[in-house]
C-alpha cells in the first residue's frame, strides 16, 4: 500500500514538472493585465484575440504551415523509397545509405542554419524560402525514414512476392500490396515530421529576413521586444492545435504504435 | 530479398543525393572554415578559440550542463518508468499519452512559461517562501540552475519514454525473483534492473545529451548573455563580429559531441543484436 | 500521393510566384519596438499614399547590420534605421551611399545636430533620445551612476551588455562617475566585473526589462528614452534618474542602402517619417523624440521624451568614430573580465 501511495506521489510530480508550465501559460494568457504575470491579474480574452491581430503571426503561421507541410511530404516522397529499398533489397552501401539520410539528425541545427545561409543562400541567391523549404526537408527525412523503416519491418516480404509471381508489376506490388500496408507509419511520420518541423527553431534561426520567417522565430522576435501575454496566448493556441491533431490521429489510427 | 541493382539505386538514389548536396556539403564547407581560416591550412581557429578563456568557461559549462541534465532525467526516468509499467494497461498507455504531450508543445512557449515560474514574484519563490524555506526570494532567472530546469523539462519525456519500453521488455519475474532470493532494492535495481534495461539508458541518454547540447531557446531565454552556452556563443559570434572561424571551430565541437553520443549509441545496439 | 504531391507542389510554386508578383514594395530595416504602433502611425499611411507594400525587418542594430554585410552584393534592403557607430560602420564597410538631402523635402525642418550626424551626408537623424537609469522609487533613489553598484540595488540592476548600443555609453558615465573622462573604459569594465554577480543579467534588448521589472526581477537599469513608454505603462513607482553626472544618449539615424532596388520609395518613405505629422505622432505615443524641429508637444508628453534641441545638446554624448574604433577591444575586455 505504502509502494502504491509512493508511486503515485511521484507520478504525480513529474507530471506537475512536465505539464505544471503548460497550463501556467494557459492562465497567463487569459489575464487582464499588460505583462506576462501568474496568478494572472483579472480575466480576458484580449491576449487570445490580439494574436490574431497581430500581422506578422499571421504570415509566419502560414509560412510554418506550408514548410511543415511540404517540407515533411518532400521528405516522406524521397525517404520512403529509400525505406523499402533499405528492407527488401541488398544494397551494396546500406549502411553509408542510412547514414547519410539521418545525418541532418546528428548535425545541430544551428549550424545547418548557418551552413545553408552562407553557401546556399549566399552565393547561389536562393531565396530564402527555398532554403528554409529544403532544410526543413532534411531535417525531417531522417524522421521519415526511421518510421516507415518500422513499419516496413513489420510487413512480410512474401506477400508481396506472391504480388509479382501472380503477374503484378513492381510498382503495381508497391502500391497495391506495400503501400496500404504501412499507410500507419507514413502517415506517423507525417505527423511526426509536421511537429519536429512547426517548432524547429535553431535551423530557421539564420534562415530569416524580412517578411519571411517561421512561427517559432517570430514568436521569439515579438518576445524579445514585447513581454505582454499575447505570446503565452499564442503558445497556448498552438499547443491546442497540436493536441488536437495527435489525439485526432491517436483516436483514428493508434498513432503511438508506431512512434 | 530483391538483387536489382539499378532498381535499388533509383530508390536511394534521390534522397541521398540530396542529403549530400543540401545538408552534408554546406556543413562540410563550414566545418572546413575552421581549418583554413584565410584560404591556407591552419589550426589558428582552434588553437584561439581554446585559449579564450570565455570560450573555455562556456564549452565547460555546455558540457557540465548536458551530464548533469543526463543525469538528472536518468534518476528520475527511472523513479517515473518504474511507476508507470506497474500501472494496469489503461494507465500505462494513458501515461505515456501525457508524457508524450509536451514533446507536441512548441519549446518557445514551454521555456516561455518559466521566466513566470522562476522568477523572483514566482510560484516557486513563493511556495519557498511559504514554507519558510527561504529567507528572501532566490535569483533563479538567468542562471544555470534555470537553464538546467529548463532543459530538464524540455528532455525528461524522452528518457522516460526509453526507460518505459526497455523495462516492459525486461523479463517480468526478474525483480520478483531477485527479491525472493533475499536482495534489497538497491540490490535489485543495481544487479537486476539496471543490467537489464541498460539499452534504454543509453538510448535516452543519448537523446537527452545531444538535446541539451544542441537547445538553443532554452539557454537563449532562460540563460541570456550572461550565461552563455555553445549555441548561444555561436549565434553571438556570427551576429555580432561576423566571426566564421569561432563559428566553425564550435559547429565541430557540437558535431563531435553529437556525433561520439550516437556512435555509442549504435555499437550498444548492435552488440546486443549480435549476442 | 501524386496527385497531392502534385496538387502540392503547384500550390507552392503559386505562393511563391504571387510573393514576387507584388507590384511595388519597400524594404525596410528597423528596431522591434513598438511595431503596433509603428504600422499604424506610419507604415499603414504610407502604404495607402505609395500604393506600395512595406516589407519590415526587425532586429537590433549591430544583428541587422550583420546581416547587410551578408547580403552586400544582392541587397534585399532598401533603408534602415540604426544607431551613429553602425551607420559609420556601415559607411566604412561600404553598405551605403550618401543621402540626396535635396529630395527630403522635410530636411530643413530637422534640428542642427539631426542634419548630418556622421558626415558625408550618410546618415539623416530621425530621432534621439537620452540614457539614463529607470528605478523603483520606492525602493531606491538614484543620484549617480554609481548608485548602480550599491548595497541596496544588489542583485536588482539588469546591466545593458557592452554590445548593445546602451552598454558603451552606460559604462562611459561610470568611468566619468569615477573620475575618468576618456573613451578608455578598461576601469568602468573592472568595476562591472568586480560587481558582475550583483546583475541579475546583461541585458541585450531592453524590451525585455520591462517584464522584469514587473517581476520585481530588477529594481533599476541603465535604459534610453525609448524605452520609457513601455515603464510608463506600468502600475509601479518608477522614475527616471537625473544622476549628477548627467545624462549620456544617442541618435537613430537614416541610412540607404548601397544598391538599393527602391531608392524612390526608400526617400518618399524617409520624408514622410521625417515630416512633422509623423515626427508629432511619434512622439504623441512617446515612442520616438521629435528630430523634426516643427513638432510642437504637450510638456506633459514632453516630460516624457527627450525633447528640444537644448535638452538634446545637453547630453554627454560619446562620439561615435569614438565607441567604433573601440569597441572591439571592449568587447574583449568585457569578454575577458565580465563575460565568463
Amino acid at each position: 500500500m505504502t509502494s502504491r501511495i509512493l508511486s503515485t506521489t511521484i507520478l504525480a510530480v513529474v507530471m506537475i514538472f512536465l505539464i505544471g508550465p503548460f497550463f501556467i501559460i494557459v492562465a497567463a494568457s487569459l489575464s487582464a493585465g499588460e505583462t506576462l504575470a501568474f496568478p494572472p491579474q483579472g480575466f480576458s480574452f484580449k491576449w487570445v484575440l490580439k494574436v490574431f491581430e497581430i500581422e506578422s503571426f499571421r504570415s509566419s503561421f502560414v509560412m510554418s504551415m506550408m514548410l511543415a507541410i511540404f517540407g515533411t511530404l518532400a521528405a516522406l516522397v524521397i525517404g520512403t523509397p529509400v525505406s523499402y529499398a533499405l528492407a527488401r533489397y541488398k544494397l551494396p552501401l546500406g549502411e553509408a545509405i542510412r547514414t547519410i539520410v539521418s545525418a541532418p539528425i546528428i548535425v545541430p541545427g544551428i549550424v545547418v542554419g548557418l551552413a545553408l545561409l552562407r553557401y546556399l543562400v549566399i552565393p547561389f541567391g536562393f531565396n530564402l524560402t527555398l532554403a528554409l523549404f529544403l532544410a526543413h526537408t532534411a531535417l525531417v527525412l531522417p524522421y521519415a525514414v526511421r518510421v516507415v523503416s518500422a513499419s516496413m519491418a513489420n510487413l512480410r516480404s512474401d506477400i508481396e512476392e506472391a504480388a509479382v509471381l501472380l503477374g503484378c508489376s513492381r510498382l503495381g506490388a508497391f502500391i497495391r500490396v506495400v503501400l496500404p500496408n504501412i499507410r500507419g507509419g507514413i502517415l506517423a511520420a507525417f505527423i511526426l515530421g509536421f511537429v519536429t518541423s512547426f517548432n524547429q527553431v535553431p535551423v530557421s534561426l539564420f534562415l530569416s529576413g524580412p517578411g519571411i520567417r517561421t512561427l517559432p522565430i517570430d514568436m521569439l522576435a515579438y518576445l524579445e521586444t514585447t513581454y505582454d501575454p499575447s505570446v503565452a496566448a499564442l503558445s497556448a493556441l498552438l499547443a491546442f492545435m497540436s493536441i488536437g491533431i495527435v489525439f485526432l490521429a491517436e483516436r483514428f489510427l493508434g498513432f503511438s504504435r508506431y512512434v | 530479398m530483391f538483387q536489382n541493382r539499378a532498381e535499388s539505386l533509383a530508390l536511394v538514389l534521390p534522397a541521398t543525393l540530396f542529403a549530400a548536396i543540401i545538408f552534408i556539403a554546406p556543413v562540410l564547407i563550414l566545418l572546413s572554415e575552421g581549418i583554413r581560416p584565410a584560404g591556407g591550412w591552419s589550426l589558428a581557429p582552434y588553437v584561439s578559440f581554446f585559449t579564450t578563456p570565455l570560450n573555455l568557461t562556456v564549452f565547460i559549462r555546455t558540457l557540465k550542463l548536458g551530464v548533469l541534465v543526463t543525469v538528472a532525467a536518468a534518476i528520475i526516468g527511472y523513479a517515473a518508468a518504474l511507476c508507470i509499467v506497474n500501472l494496469s494497461a489503461k494507465g500505462r498507455g494513458r501515461m505515456i499519452g501525457l508524457i508524450v504531450l509536451p514533446l507536441m508543445i512548441s519549446p518557445v512557449a514551454r521555456t516561455y512559461a518559466w521566466i513566470v515560474i522562476l522568477g523572483r514574484t514566482g510560484i516557486v519563490n513563493q511556495a519557498l517562501e511559504a514554507l519558510e524555506l527561504t529567507d528572501g526570494p532566490l535569483r533563479i532567472l538567468f542562471s544555470e540552475t534555470a537553464i538546467f530546469i529548463g532543459l530538464l523539462q524540455l528532455f525528461l519525456p524522452l528518457m522516460i519514454i526509453s526507460l518505459v519500453s526497455a523495462l516492459e521488455n525486461m523479463p517480468r519475474d526478474a525483480i520478483a525473483a531477485a527479491r525472493v532470493l533475499g536482495a534489497n532494492w538497491l540490490q535489485v535495481f543495481w544487479k537486476v534492473i539496471l543490467p537489464l534495461t541498460k539499452e534504454g539508458l543509453v538510448i535516452g541518454g543519448t537523446l537527452v545529451f545531444t538535446g541539451s547540447l544542441t537547445a538553443y531557446i532554452t539557454p537563449a531565454i532562460l540563460g541570456g548573455s550572461k550565461v552563455l552556452m555553445l549555441e548561444t556563443l555561436l549565434y553571438q559570434r556570427v551576429t555580432i563580429a561576423n566571426d566564421f572561424a569561432s563559428a566553425s571551430v564550435i559547429a565541430m565541437i557540437l558535431i563531435i559531441m553529437s556525433f561520439s553520443a550516437n556512435l555509442l549509441l549504435k555499437r550498444l545496439a548492435t552488440a546486443r543484436a549480435k549476442r | 500521393m501524386r496527385k497531392i504531391l502534385l496538387a502540392a507542389s503547384t500550390a507552392l510554386l503559386l505562393c511563391s510566384a504571387s510573393a514576387e508578383a507584388q507590384e511595388r514594395k519597400l524594404v525596410i530595416s528597423v528596431y522591434g519596438f513598438a511595431q503596433d504602433a509603428f504600422k499604424t502611425i506610419l507604415y499603414d499611411p504610407f502604404e495607402a499614399k505609395c500604393g506600395c507594400k512595406v516589407v519590415v525587418e526587425t532586429g537590433n542594430s549591430v544583428e541587422r547590420l550583420a546581416k547587410l554585410e551578408a547580403n552586400k552584393s544582392a541587397p534585399v534592403i532598401d533603408m534602415a534605421v540604426v544607431a551613429t557607430p553602425d551607420a559609420l560602420a556601415a559607411s566604412r564597410a561600404n553598405l551605403i551611399e550618401p543621402i540626396d538631402v535635396s529630395r527630403l523635402s522635410n530636411y530643413d525642418k530637422l534640428y542642427d545636430i539631426a542634419k548630418d550626424p556622421i558626415g558625408g551626408h550618410l546618415s539623416v537623424g530621425y530621432t534621439f533620445y537620452a540614457t539614463s537609469i529607470v528605478y523603483r522609487s520606492d525602493k531606491v533613489t538614484i543620484n549617480s551612476w554609481n548608485d548602480l553598484f550599491s548595497k541596496e540595488l544588489a542583485g536588482r540592476v539588469a546591466f545593458p551588455n557592452v554590445t548593445t548600443n546602451q552598454g558603451p555609453p552606460t559604462l562611459y558615465m561610470i568611468g566619468k562617475a569615477m573620475g575618468q573622462n576618456t573613451p578608455d573604459l578598461k576601469a568602468p569594465i573592472e568595476k562591472v566585473a568586480e560587481h558582475k554577480d550583483d546583475f541579475v543579467t546583461f541585458y541585450v534588448r531592453s524590451s525585455q526589462l520591462t517584464q522584469l521589472m514587473q517581476q520585481e526581477e530588477i529594481w533599476a537599469a541603465p535604459i534610453g528614452r525609448f524605452a520609457w513608454e513601455g515603464f510608463a505603462k506600468m502600475n509601479m513607482p518608477l522614475k527616471w534618474a537625473t544622476p549628477k553626472e548627467g545624462q549620456t544618449g544617442g541618435m537613430n539615424v537614416m541610412v540607404l542602402v548601397k544598391g538599393a532596388k527602391n531608392k524612390d520609395l526608400a526617400y518618399q518613405f524617409m520624408d514622410f517619417w521625417l515630416s512633422t505629422e509623423i515626427q508629432t505622432k511619434l512622439a504623441e505615443r512617446l515612442i520616438d523624440s521629435p528630430a523634426n524641429k516643427e513638432v510642437k508637444l504637450d510638456p506633459k508628453v514632453a516630460e516624457n521624451l527627450t525633447y528640444g534641441e537644448e535638452t538634446a545638446k545637453s547630453l554627454d554624448l560619446q562620439p561615435a568614430d569614438a565607441i567604433l574604433d573601440n569597441r572591439e577591444s571592449w568587447i574583449s575586455q568585457w569578454n575577458a573580465k565580465v563575460g565568463q
